[in-house]
């Protein structure tokens, strides 16, 4: 939804605008969908002039189609598959996180969702070398686990002291509420199009913890403009993930179904259709009485895999 | 800098009306000027001019962080939070126990949620907590002030006097063993009087008046910025009945959460809250499950729970980002929140002055 201004294609003059304007039609989208017969009798423009000016603007404005194979080489080309670092999540996820997509954890409180985005942080700054961008909005991310977990993985890949050079490659940003997180991603979004390598390097992923926090105080009651911010986070993040191929790691919570008394994840239906993969994180004990580092990731929606499939993965 | 309109911090109905003229990008915005503004959306020039103000000092944000500035930003490296983390204090418990299974103590900069059926101990820990977070620095404690908000009127000061006369006690024996110069000049400004008086007190009545206070909270604590810990006892209280409407509750307690944290990690302070126990019926059993519902369960970064098993008190760590879960004993003695007595005790000479019962000197955990 475009305005139409003076100088938006060589044929749209100002006059032209306003008389545009005074019936009615003030953007492409009025312009291109109205009837130019109409129009040129209303304004007394020429209809030539007017015919010109749509079809420039059509040629500026709409996307163009383009082919399958064209689209799956692009495709082979700019995607990766970056491994999380815990073999059995890899099972299950048909190799690893792709770029370009969005993957979602949720689980209870304690279910361990903070500790796989710090172990998939970890994985992709040690064994791949690639910078990773942690938007943390639960207060939740300790940079001694993480470093706990680096220390870790290093020791079995036997590399040396490359620690604290991973530590660098994971960069932190605390966002409160959802427009501190869309500023950041706005900022993420310009500093890769400008492609400043110096401080950023080349970014690969995205991990949000979580979501929900954001979202949650502005959901439900007679509010609707929550809906209408959280489609935008989505869009906003998808386009990031598909424009600069990157991959995306959000958690969300769960939240209990009033009629069944089952867990399902939280921000409603509008939000299940925003990652592409969901993958739930629960405990192997029913009660919190028994500790245990033990945890069931099942796969609850994905592209490529069948749904269902569980692996036990261990957060100690 | 492109931002859509629809990712401004501005009200619902007046965003609705700029995307309905057809204005996409902050850009847009700001090359139509207030005039053309007004007029476009049926709009009075000054809400225009706020609108666009707005606009600018996002902007601006934006542009000063593209260009490095970022001190008004909380954006730093995993190597410089590390620096940070390690440096940072830790509120001592007092119960040497539960210390080590936190990983040190109560961590500055997190929300530590505390559950317990009634008469467990939480307002006993959190008294403890207030008292624990003004030991002076060389004998291993953090130096600073409480505030407490009470929403259950549980507080009583005849008890944090026994707490704060202990701990003077304990930091007196300290310095008389070791007899350093600063233990002996830190002994002078830690009496009880200056305790008491660096405990500031809120009493809520209700859950508004505690949503209040909470969103009032940063300008108090900017005034006094030695606050190293809030704590609300009692957050189930005022939300658990006259509710009707329940996603209103989530909703509150959920900003009330993000405020929270908001708090913590400005101004470098633990926050403690302390929740209620509910049942959950199940098919077979019915188990004991913190109050407030699943989405609360998110909010604090740091689970404890406190339970019997038969006449033992038992602490359990179930949700930490840093340590396992565990669970030890613990006791709640006239001098406040202890470690259990170990059955064989095995003292050196130093120890049989002090309170078997006490935790050892400080200095050793430096």
């Amino acid at each position: 939804m475009v305005v139409l201004r003076a100088g938006l294609c060589p044929g749209l003059s100002e006059e032209m605008i306003q008389l545009l304007r005074a019936s009615g039609i003030r953007t492409v989208v009025d312009f291109v969908s109205s009837d130019l017969e109409d129009v040129a009798q209303k304004c007394s423009l020429s209809y030539k002039a007017l015919v010109a000016v749509r079809r420039v603007l059509l040629a500026q404005f709409s996307a163009f189609p383009t082919n399958g194979a064209d689209l799956y080489e692009e495709l082979k080309s700019s995607t990766a598959i970056l491994p999380t670092g815990s073999p059995s999540l890899d099972q299950l996820l048909d190799s690893g996180l792709y770029t370009g997509e969005m993957m979602e954890l949720m689980g209870a409180p304690g279910s361990g969702k903070t500790q796989v985005c710090l172990g998939i942080a970890a994985s992709v700054s040690l064994g791949l070398k690639q910078h990773v961008l942690f938007l943390d909005s639960t207060g939740g991310f300790t940079a001694s686990r993480l470093y706990q977990m680096l220390q870790a993985q290093a020791q079995a890949e036997e590399e040396q002291a490359s620690s604290p050079g991973a530590l660098q490659r994971i960069q932190v940003v605390r966002v409160f509420n959802i427009y501190e997180m869309l500023s950041a991603l706005q900022e993420l979004r310009d500093r890769l199009s400008q492609q400043v390598v110096s401080s950023t390097g080349p970014l690969k992923m995205v991990v949000i913890d979580s979501v929900s926090a954001v979202i949650y105080p502005l959901l439900g009651g007679k509010q609707s403009e929550g809906l209408a911010i959280m489609m935008q986070l989505a869009r906003e993040l998808k386009a990031l993930a598909r424009e600069f191929s990157l991959a995306v790691v959000v958690t969300n919570q769960v939240t209990r179904d009033s009629s069944t008394g089952a867990l399902k994840p939280a921000l409603g239906r509008s939000w299940s259709f925003v990652p592409s993969t969901r993958v739930l994180l629960e405990s192997k004990e029913v009660t919190w009485e028994k500790a245990t580092t033990q945890r069931v990731a099942s796969l609850a929606k994905s592209p490529r895999q069948p749904t269902g499939i569980q692996v036990e993965l261990d957060i100690g | 800098m492109q931002r859509e309109v629809g990712s401004l911090p501005l009200a619902p109905a007046l965003r609705a009306r700029l995307v309905a003229a057809g204005f996409q990008t902050a850009q847009d915005l700001l090359e139509t000027g207030p005039c053309g503004l007004s007029k476009e959306i049926g709009i009075s020039k000054e809400e225009a001019l706020e609108v666009l103000q707005v606009v600018r000092q996002e902007c601006h944000g934006d542009a000063a962080r593209t260009a490095g500035a970022s001190d008004a930003t909380r954006k730093c490296t995993a190597l410089e939070l590390l620096e940070e983390e390690q440096a940072q204090g830790f509120i001592i418990t007092f119960c040497s126990a539960l210390d080590n299974i936190l990983g040190g103590g109560v961590q500055l900069t997190k929300i530590t949620e505390i559950c317990g059926a009634p008469g467990v101990g939480k307002t006993q820990l959190c008294m403890q907590l207030a008292v624990d977070v003004q030991i002076p620095e060389c004998f291993g404690g953090v130096a600073g002030e409480a505030v407490f908000i009470d929403t259950e009127g549980s507080f009583m000061v005849d008890r944090v006097v026994d707490i704060a006369t202990a701990c003077v006690q304990h930091c007196q024996l300290i310095a008389e063993a070791h007899q350093e110069e600063d233990h002996l000049k830190a002994l002078e400004t830690f009496s009880l009087e200056s305790i008491l008086s660096h405990i500031y007190y809120f009493r809520c009545r209700d859950y508004i008046e505690l949503l209040a206070q909470v969103y009032l909270l940063p300008d108090f604590l900017s005034e006094h910025s030695k606050v190293r810990l809030v704590v609300v006892d009692g957050i189930a209280f005022p939300f658990r009945h006259d509710f009707e409407d329940l996603s209103l509750r989530t909703r509150l307690l959920n900003g009330l959460a993000q405020q929270l944290i908001i708090i913590a990690n400005d101004h470098k302070a633990a926050v403690v809250l302390t929740n209620q126990m509910t049942t959950r019926i199940g098919q077979s059993q019915s188990t004991l499950v913190p109050a407030l519902g699943e989405s609360w369960g998110h909010a604090a970064t740091v689970r404890l729970i406190f339970h019997w098993d038969n006449s033992q008190r038992l602490a359990t760590l179930y949700k930490s980002p840093s340590q396992k879960e565990a669970t030890i004993p613990y006791h709640i003695t006239s001098h406040g929140f202890r470690d259990v007595q170990p059955p064989a005790v095995t003292q050196n000479a130093e120890d049989t002055e002090m309170n078997p019962r006490k935790r050892p000197r400080r200095e050793e955990e430096k």
